[in-house]
């Protein structure tokens, strides 16, 4: 093929190519516009909570000491859950939840990294000591979900789980503290 | 040629007997998992072998394969001796000691940490040791293939580069920028916590350290799959390589946006904010380009070939092609696993639907697809493509090759395909036993037998790759000299200097990752977070 | 070489650098006037959170999400457990004589756990060999009430902290007895089951996965192996009624109480032969 052929065929190939490009970008952009589009109607954010605690002084006092753990219902009728992730077992093993009201789930570790999910559900992050996790969900079905910690955390990583116990408004009756605690234990 | 024909077989035998060790590993934890293997094995001993697994397969079978295939393309691309042979050999024996170093804790259960070893849980120093030695290995290969290029360019001034060194150089660089991170989280902060030097470590420090070099890492695996999707995948099916610029422009895209999105495997950790996490999203999906634009320039160079052997309509160069060559068998092999696996990737890099699948199975299958699958497949057509230059012999029949890469596909496909099921139900990872009699799991048992019977398939697989290769080393036929390279329908005579180097990128990537990570770790420095108490596992 | 039309190279060079850097550049502009600017002020307009803090928020400088207020804390309750594992802590028991400690053995132990860790009787558990951080943290957890016993309450008030480091110590280095041969051949399958791979459907992690040496759980965990059986059936039974309660968060609360009396018996016999 001669120079002058080998150009404008060269630059037709480039021409093909820029053309797929263009639809990698068409494609990349409605992507991206989903993400953005959730996160303006629907408040869809990764789990971000930039919070720093102390891990070594978790059960001392404060916001995750033992007795503060589980479901509290706030003055304002806000839902919190504190939840203590440690080796090798969420403290406490078992919540409350209301169903169809946001709950406001707060996660710390007092050792090493531990993660959780809730089946059923898109409540999934890290737990990292030295920060507080918080997620937001309102759950939609009653029953028993599991929520177990899936980053390895060590040998008893296989056993650790808890049960997230969804209840219809009626029966989500908190305490005179405010406190909600699961039936059986 | 036969410059380097033992520095490259020292290096391929060490990958792939690591990684023949790690497959066995890799089916001994499917089967415990599995409802089948209930009572087999303590969490002591299958945390061992994930530990072992990972580090074999992600960091051994990768570098020492990488390394040497680094040297043969440097000598067969640029037609020259490899410079600075002697700091090659000492550069794997370094990289050996690192091995060593980290294998034995490993097998000693002292490093039960997995092949991510996120702190506060902290091995034996000898095992972190290792591994900063296997890389301080890899980075002499690095600078070796910058001057092989620095000095070709001297020799031949004002011509581009061949594309399967200017790659291999690519992915030097790639790799010395990927393991900056680890290298700090190890050499500041868990070397001296496991040796006892201090008693606290910022636990999300390391993982912000350790998600820098965990993405880009992948891509220093996958660009020598894509060098042969470029180069030797159009000179087996006998045709041209569609565009050379292209291929250029890809391997770039792949060292630029590479590097600043490993934030998108802390989408759901809790130390950054969901700005950076979205700046980084946002980068995240720019380094799928390169993948889009390598499907269409490889599958317009095969329909050349299709083509030039007859291929008539839409869709006949498809069956003109030479299927029954291994190269080409594999590189369709890998379009499909990376069709599922790159889809998969998509999925992952939404947060919104990150949510639902991290830390689930889904990732485990996502990964094992896209690189177990589609780059380890490719590492094999490789292997197989250049065994007879190395070796002097060839093989009398293509048809255990061929054999052998259907069986990794079909194990891969059977493998991860219910794996990616299961991660949705909401299966969670790196779990020794599960309790198969909770309702919710329990419906989960027959997809994970599936699985593991898929994992049967790969470890006959990866046997039996072996058993082709080393047939080779003692095997009857003489070796007939065929390039490896495909030529470009039209070789550049010139091109920038921005495709031929790499000076304009190596700045824009510091000034990516000063934007995109700067604050994000500095924010550990001018705000630190209270330490975890480490915890040993020695 | 023949020549060429083509340009030469620095000639090309410019473009790419320009437009290089408006791609890059645009790209990362747009990631963060999206996601800094636009998503978290726009998140944040619906929840009454202003822009200044929903920016913020989003770049991690404060806690919380741009799109949702936050919680705030509780009233502090009393703790189970005083004791807290800093570097401070660590280098106090790292700082420890058992040489002293063995002053205040002779004084005020050796009635009890015996010289050399040797307990005189059931109900008191043996210490040869225990983890001295365990030690530390008994004696603590009683010193401040956090653990009662009828005698130990009022012996740990008597210790002041570094001498509860130097007891500990000291304890610690004494050697463990080597367990019989004959009783370490039998263990139930069962009750070997539990200690190496738990019980997933009670949340039972393995008893080695702490207790082991070397195994990375909690740094207060006690060595178990030839510990009095009589003493471990009793501690297992007061956690599983909540009667003792200085384990942090509930840990071993929680397993106790999912124990059956046949495990529990099982597990001191098979921690009493000296199993690790």
């Amino acid at each position: 093929m001669t120079e002058q052929h080998a150009q404008p065929h060269e630059r037709r190939i480039l021409g093909t190519e820029l053309l797929w490009a263009f639809g990698v970008g068409v494609l990349i952009a409605a992507i991206l516009s989903v993400v953005v589009f959730t996160a303006l109607t629907r408040d869809i954010n990764p789990p971000s909570n930039v919070e720093r605690i102390d891990p070594k002084t978790l059960h001392l006092s404060g916001e995750f000491a033992e007795q503060n753990l589980g479901t509290t219902v706030a003055r304002d009728g806000g839902v919190t859950v504190r939840i203590i992730t440690t080796q090798f077992m969420f403290a406490p093993r078992c919540l409350v939840v209301p169903e169809g009201r946001r709950v406001t789930l707060r996660f710390a570790s007092p050792d090493v990294i531990h993660g959780i999910l809730i089946t059923g559900t898109n409540v999934n992050t890290m737990v990292v000591p030295g920060f507080v996790a918080q997620v937001y969900s309102e759950f939609t079905h009653s029953g028993d979900l599991l929520m177990p910690c899936h980053e390895y955390c060590g040998l008893g990583h296989s056993e650790m789980w808890a049960t997230v116990r969804v209840v219809p408004e009626s029966e989500f009756k908190p305490d005179l503290d405010g406190r909600v605690a699961c039936a059986q234990r | 040629m036969r410059n380097v024909e033992r520095l490259c077989l020292a290096h391929f035998w060490v990958a792939f007997a690591a990684f023949l060790a790690a497959a066995v590993l890799g089916t001994w934890q499917m089967w415990v998992r599995s409802p089948l293997g209930a009572n087999v094995g303590t969490p002591g001993q299958y945390f061992l072998s994930v530990t072992a697994h990972g580090v074999s397969m992600a960091y051994v079978l990768t570098i020492f394969f990488i390394m040497g295939f680094g040297y043969f393309v440097a000598v067969t691309a640029l037609g020259r001796p490899l410079p600075g042979k002697l700091w090659a050999w000492i550069a794997f024996w370094i990289a050996i000691i690192g091995v060593v170093m980290a294998l034995v804790p490993i097998l000693m259960g002292q490093a039960s940490v997995l092949y991510t070893f996120y702190p506060p849980l902290t091995a034996s120093p000898w095992f972190y040791i290792g591994l900063v030695f296997i890389v301080a290995g890899s980075w002499i290969w690095c600078v070796l293939m910058l001057v092989a290029m620095r000095q070709w360019k001297r020799d031949n001034p004002g011509r581009p580069v061949p594309l399967a060194m200017f790659a291999t150089v690519a992915n030097s660089v790639l790799w010395l920028w990927t393991t900056v991170g680890v290298a700090i989280e190890l050499v500041f902060q868990v070397i001296p916590a496991s040796l006892g030097f201090g008693q606290t470590i910022d636990a999300g420090l390391a993982r912000t350290l350790f998600s820098w070099t965990l993405h880009a890492i992948v891509y220093f695996w996958l660009i020598p799959a894509y060098i042969a999707f470029y180069t030797m995948v159009p000179r087996a099916a006998g045709g041209r390589l569609y565009s050379d610029t292209m291929g250029r422009f890809t391997f770039i895209l792949f060292l630029v946006y590479s590097l600043p999105v490993g934030m998108h495997h802390l989408l759901m950790d809790p130390e950054h904010g969901n700005g950076w996490k979205f700046i980084q999203v946002l980068l995240t999906a720019f380094v799928s380009v390169p993948t889009l634009l390598t499907i269409f320039t490889v599958t317009a160079s095969l329909e050349i070939a299709g083509r030039l052997r007859g291929g008539r309509g839409v869709f006949g160069w498809i069956t003109a092609l030479p299927w029954q060559r291994p190269t080409v068998l594999a590189a369709g092999l890998a379009f499909v696993m990376l069709g599922f696996g790159g889809f998969g990737g998509i999925i992952n890099m939404g947060y919104g639907v990150n949510a639902m699948v991290h830390n689930t199975s889904w990732v485990t299958a996502h990964f094992h697809l896209i690189f177990g699958g589609s780059v380890v497949i490719m590492y094999f057509a490789i292997a197989y493509e250049i065994w007879p230059s190395l070796t002097g012999h060839d093989h009398a029949s293509s048809a255990p090759l061929r054999m052998q890469l259907w069986l990794w596909f079909l194990g891969m496909m059977v493998m991860t395909l219910p794996w990616h099921w299961l991660g949705l139900q909401g299966q969670w990872r790196r779990i020794a036993n599960f309790n198969y009699a909770d309702p919710i799991i329990s419906g989960w048992g027959p997809l994970v037998i599936v699985s593991l019977g898929g994992g049967l398939v790969l470890l006959a697989s990866a046997l039996l790759f072996v058993r082709n290769l080393v047939i080779l080393h003692g095997g009857p036929l003489p070796a007939l000299q065929r390039p490896l390279y495909a030529l470009a329908v039209h070789p550049p005579q010139r091109v920038p200097a921005a495709l031929n180097g790499f000076g304009l990128w190596n700045v824009l990537v510091l000034i990516l990752m000063l934007l995109a990570y700067g604050y994000p770790i500095a924010q550990f420095v001018i705000t630190p977070s209270p330490g975890a108490m480490v915890h040993r596992v020695h | 070489m023949p020549p060429t039309s083509a340009s030469e190279p620095h000639v090309l060079d410019r473009p790419w650098r320009i437009w290089a850097s408006i791609v890059v550049f645009g790209i990362v502009l747009s990631g963060v006037i999206l996601g800094v600017l636009i998503i978290p002020v726009i998140q944040g307009r619906s929840e009454g959170i202003d822009a200044y803090t929903a920016i913020c928020r989003a770049l991690g400088i404060l806690p919380g999400s741009p799109a949702k207020q936050q919680v705030s804390d509780r009233t502090p309750p009393t703790p189970v457990s005083q004791v807290v594992w800093t570097p401070d802590v660590l280098q106090i028991l790292a700082d420890a004589r058992p040489e002293r400690g063995r002053a205040k053995v002779l004084e005020v132990c050796v009635a009890c756990h015996g010289e050399q860790g040797v307990s005189v009787a059931p109900e008191y558990p043996h210490l040869a060999g225990q983890s001295g951080a365990a030690i530390y943290k008994q004696l603590s957890d009683y010193r401040t009430g956090s653990r009662t016993h009828e005698s130990m309450t009022i012996i740990a008030k008597d210790l002041d902290e570094p001498t509860l480091a130097d007891v500990a110590a000291y304890y610690a280095a004494q050697p463990k007895r080597n367990p019989n041969p004959a009783t370490l051949a039998e263990s139930p399958p069962a009750i070997v089951r539990l200690v190496e791979l738990g019980d997933p459907s009670r949340n039972i992690p393995p008893c080695a996965a702490c207790h082991r040496p070397g195994s990375g759980g909690p740094i207060e965990t006690p060595i178990l192996s030839e510990q009095g059986q009589d003493y471990i059936v009793l501690q297992l039974k007061m956690y599983a009624s909540g009667e003792r309660r200085n384990d942090v968060y509930g840990r071993m609360r929680a397993i106790a109480s999912r124990l059956t009396q046949t495990e529990i018996n099982g597990l001191a016999a098979y921690y009493r032969a000296g199993f690790r």
